[in-house]
């Protein structure tokens, strides 16, 4: 044997040493779920022991077309897309930008803007949900301050209009302007609703002004609560502003870390030549950063198509499935009601396709129209 | 000398661990609530009168109780003892026969001491007694503040024409008539809209949809769905409802935003004193002001006074257990569970009114839970609870919560909501 085979083996066998137990436990933890996740995707499987109880069997694409036939499914995927959408064309340009622009120190205090930027990127995902989920609730700081101002003007609607005539001898039409400041469901509240509302309103004392129009108040003030937020397609809006708001930090941490890889000279002998702010962030800055944006493409491409957390803190997909991502969709079909672990195992493959062709298409992309990093 | 001490030791200390039975066990329990304590004390006790069995606790609570059981039921790996829903929230364990028949393990004399209802196997998804359910639950109870109706010179209502004429006098004082707090879906179907159901199209609506001899879309079923969009319509309940979350409701009835909260019977527990730290969301004094009723007289009700009900939850063992001293720690564990003793502990902290009918009341019982007996006594004619309803699909249920939702936010009308049920019923089908 030559010294140099020798060497070949003892490379060899050290080479399996040292990677058999990473391999081995990538096929454990890795390779198995996703080719079991693969088989179950394509069974009857409906619960009970995997393995040595009751038979199951393939059954083909089934559970992929049960999911494509569903509308939900197109909802969830529908709002996959807008935060897809929200994380490469918001987060990416946004975290680009705030780069830039701490980069070149274009504001005072770089650090400090750095630091608040990413700092919704270290509390924990479920406190961040129940933060934004109170602040957009019908008793929550927004809903409170708007109240507050109409309660005020309410208030003195009110006095203008009972005021003038004393509340014990208003008129037929004094009353109809009452009850017109409810809005449409306020004559609901009353069987006759002139009658009704004059009793109610004479009932009180002279001395009792105050609370009648505290009361008055209470009764017909319309609250302003967000319910807009329960239609459909304006739901998930405050859903993409908390994640803008969230991981725009984290871009900016990825886009300032390779910009400061850029030799300065570079950009100061162009500045010096004359080029302004605008041309060396499109002529060096963005050419030297093209490959950071296809891999942070993908980041939020991938990150976006398997994002749970936040949502489910945030609206859990309600009201009535609206805000409903992929994910959840596949959580709600294994894990409530009926378990349906086919179904859900083929809604996370068809998510694992579909983020596949977008970082296809983002990699197609990059190498026709990317520059060149080195 | 001493290899013979050591030698002794060894030996006795291998029968001692030969002589003990390991029993695993997967509790449900929420540690945030009155009845926690005592709760804790329940096992602690088995554990020390039962020296020869080892209990191996998992604890868990709502969700992810469910996902652990569902993956331990896939693995094959299923505890000896666990919880069980009777319903499709346990479809695994009923369908594929996971639990044994407590019918044949504990045998008729032992369950003779439980009501027909609970050891009724068709009461289960299974058509078998997997579970022993510990209550019988109604599942659309009105938790009512009595003073808040008769301070503001109303009578406690009993029909829907008294909730609406509270209306007016109510809202003037900032307090909703009704409070239903429905963020979670489920609520507005299981404690509100399967008694609706159940006055307006009765439990043979349901089976004739099952066989297909009537649909959602028919008149009487979207009447019904009329009714829930009346209750939001009229201000009884307030559609800003649909953003509670189920857990925030006691606390917010206890501090007088709404005259009545729609709730299971289960819920009295909340509202009692926690022996942990000494305090109650409405204290055992002014528990008298408050009254548990069944939901008021709707008009065009076609089975006035049912409410909905349905067998309980309770403890299973797993069918996997061969007969031996496991298999009897187990049962001993059950029977413990279940014992008088045991049973008068869960009545006392508002957990629920045993299906164990030799149960005394327990001594001390706050005056809230002590109104339960006199409800089920008043109200003993039951319907649906309709995500319970056996061979109904869950989607359908789902259907059902996400309508809700959608007729307390003003997104959907009752037909659009009746065709989306229908729609969801015939693609469960298929």
């Amino acid at each position: 044997m030559t010294g140099a085979k020798r060497i070949d083996r003892e490379a060899g066998r050290a080479y399996w040493f040292m990677s058999l137990p990473a391999f081995v436990i990538y096929i454990v933890v890795m390779a198995f779920p996703i080719g079991l996740s693969i088989v179950l995707s394509l069974s009857d499987y409906s619960g009970g022991k995997m393995f040595g109880g009751e038979a199951w069997h393939i059954v083909g694409f089934d559970h992929y077309l049960r999911a494509i036939q569903d509308p939900w499914f197109w909802n969830a995927l529908k709002n996959n897309f807008y935060i897809v959408l929200i994380s490469v064309f918001g987060q990416l340009p946004l975290g680009f930008i705030f780069a830039y622009i701490i980069y070149r120190r274009i504001v005072k205090w770089p650090g400090f803007w750095q630091g608040i930027l990413y700092v919704p990127n270290i509390i924990s995902i479920i406190v961040v949900g129940l933060l934004w989920q109170s602040i957009f609730s019908p008793s929550g700081p927004i809903a409170q301050v708007v109240n507050d101002l109409s309660t005020n003007r309410f208030h003195q609607q009110l006095v203008a209009i009972i005021g003038s005539q004393g509340h014990l001898n208003l008129s037929d039409s004094a009353i109809q302007a009452v009850l017109k400041l409810g809005g449409p469901d306020a004559p609901n509240m009353f069987a006759n609703p002139i009658p009704d509302l004059r009793g109610m309103i004479q009932a009180y004392p002279s001395n009792q002004y105050g609370v009648l129009i505290t009361d008055l108040t209470n009764l017909l003030l319309q609250k302003w609560t967000p319910t807009f937020l329960n239609k459909p397609n304006i739901a998930m809006l405050p859903v993409l502003f908390v994640i803008l708001w969230m991981y725009t930090g984290m871009y900016l941490i990825l886009f300032l870390a390779n910009m400061q890889k850029i030799d300065t000279q570079v950009i100061e002998s162009a500045r010096i030549d004359g080029a302004n702010e605008g041309q060396v962030m499109r002529h060096i800055i963005l050419p030297a950063l093209s490959g950071t944006m296809v891999n942070s493409a993908i980041l939020a491409i991938s990150g976006s198509l398997s994002s749970f957390a936040l949502i489910f803190a945030l609206t859990g997909g309600g009201p009535s499935r609206i805000t409903e991502i992929l994910s959840i969709y596949m959580y709600n079909s294994a894990f409530l009601g009926q378990h349906d672990f086919p179904l859900a195992n083929a809604i996370a493959l068809i998510t694992v396709i579909i983020s596949m062709l977008l970082i296809v298409v983002t990699k197609v992309f990059e190498s026709r129209y990317g520059g060149k990093e080195d | 000398m001493k290899k013979v001490i050591i030698a002794l030791m060894m030996v006795a200390v291998t029968f001692g661990a030969m002589a003990q039975v390991s029993l695993n066990v997967l509790n449900y329990q929420q540690a945030d609530q009155a009845g926690y304590q005592e709760d804790v004390q329940i096992w602690q006790d088995f554990q020390t009168q039962n020296p020869d069995i080892k209990l191996n606790m998992e604890v868990l609570f709502n969700d992810p109780y469910h996902q652990k059981l569902q993956a331990y039921a896939a693995a094959g790996t299923l505890p000896d003892v666990f919880y069980v829903w009777p319903g499709a929230r346990s479809a695994v364990i009923h369908e594929k026969h996971l639990a044994k028949d407590l019918t044949k393990l504990l045998g008729t004399e032992y369950l003779s001491h439980f009501t027909g209802a609970a050891t009724n196997p068709k009461n289960e998804l299974g058509g078998y007694l997997a579970e022993l359910p510990q209550s019988f639950t109604y599942t659309s109870v009105m938790y009512v503040n009595k003073k808040a109706f008769t301070d503001n010179g109303l009578k406690v209502p009993t029909t829907y024409a008294d909730l609406r004429a509270a209306v007016p006098r109510l809202k003037a004082k900032g307090i909703a008539v009704m409070m239903l707090p429905n963020k979670d879906g489920w609520p507005g179907q299981s404690c509100f809209f399967s008694t609706v159901a159940g006055r307006m199209v009765g439990d043979k609506f349901f089976n004739d949809v099952l066989a297909g001899k009537a649909k959602f879309t028919d008149k009487p079923f979207v009447d019904a769905l009329k009714v829930v969009e009346n209750f939001y319509k009229d201000g009884i309940i307030q559609r800003t409802d649909n953003a509670i979350g189920y857990g925030e409701g006691p606390g917010l009835f206890a501090q007088g935003k709404a005259a009545i909260i729609l709730d299971g019977d289960w819920r009295t527990g909340a509202y009692i004193t926690d022996k942990a730290s000494g305090k109650a969301l409405i204290s055992p004094d002014d528990q008298h002001n408050y009254a548990l009723m069944n939901l008021v007289a709707l008009p065009g009700e076609k089975f006035p006074g049912v409410a909905s009900a349905v067998a309980g939850t309770g403890w299973a063992i797993a069918d996997s257990l061969q007969a031996g001293p496991k298999l009897d720690a187990a049962v001993k564990l059950i029977k413990y569970l279940y014992s008088p003793e045991v049973q008068a502990i869960r009545w006392g902290t508002g957990a629920y009114v045993p299906t164990r009918t030799d149960v005394k009341p327990p001594a001390g019982l706050e005056p809230l839970p002590s109104l339960l007996p006199a409800f089920y006594a008043e109200n003993s004619k039951t319907c649906y609870v309709i995500d319970g309803i056996n061979g109904l699909d869950p989607t359908v249920a789902t259907a059902i919560n996400n309508g809700i939702v959608d007729i307390g936010n003003n997104a959907k009308d009752a037909v659009q909501v009746a065709k989306d049920v229908e729609a969801a019923f015939e693609a469960a089908k298929k």
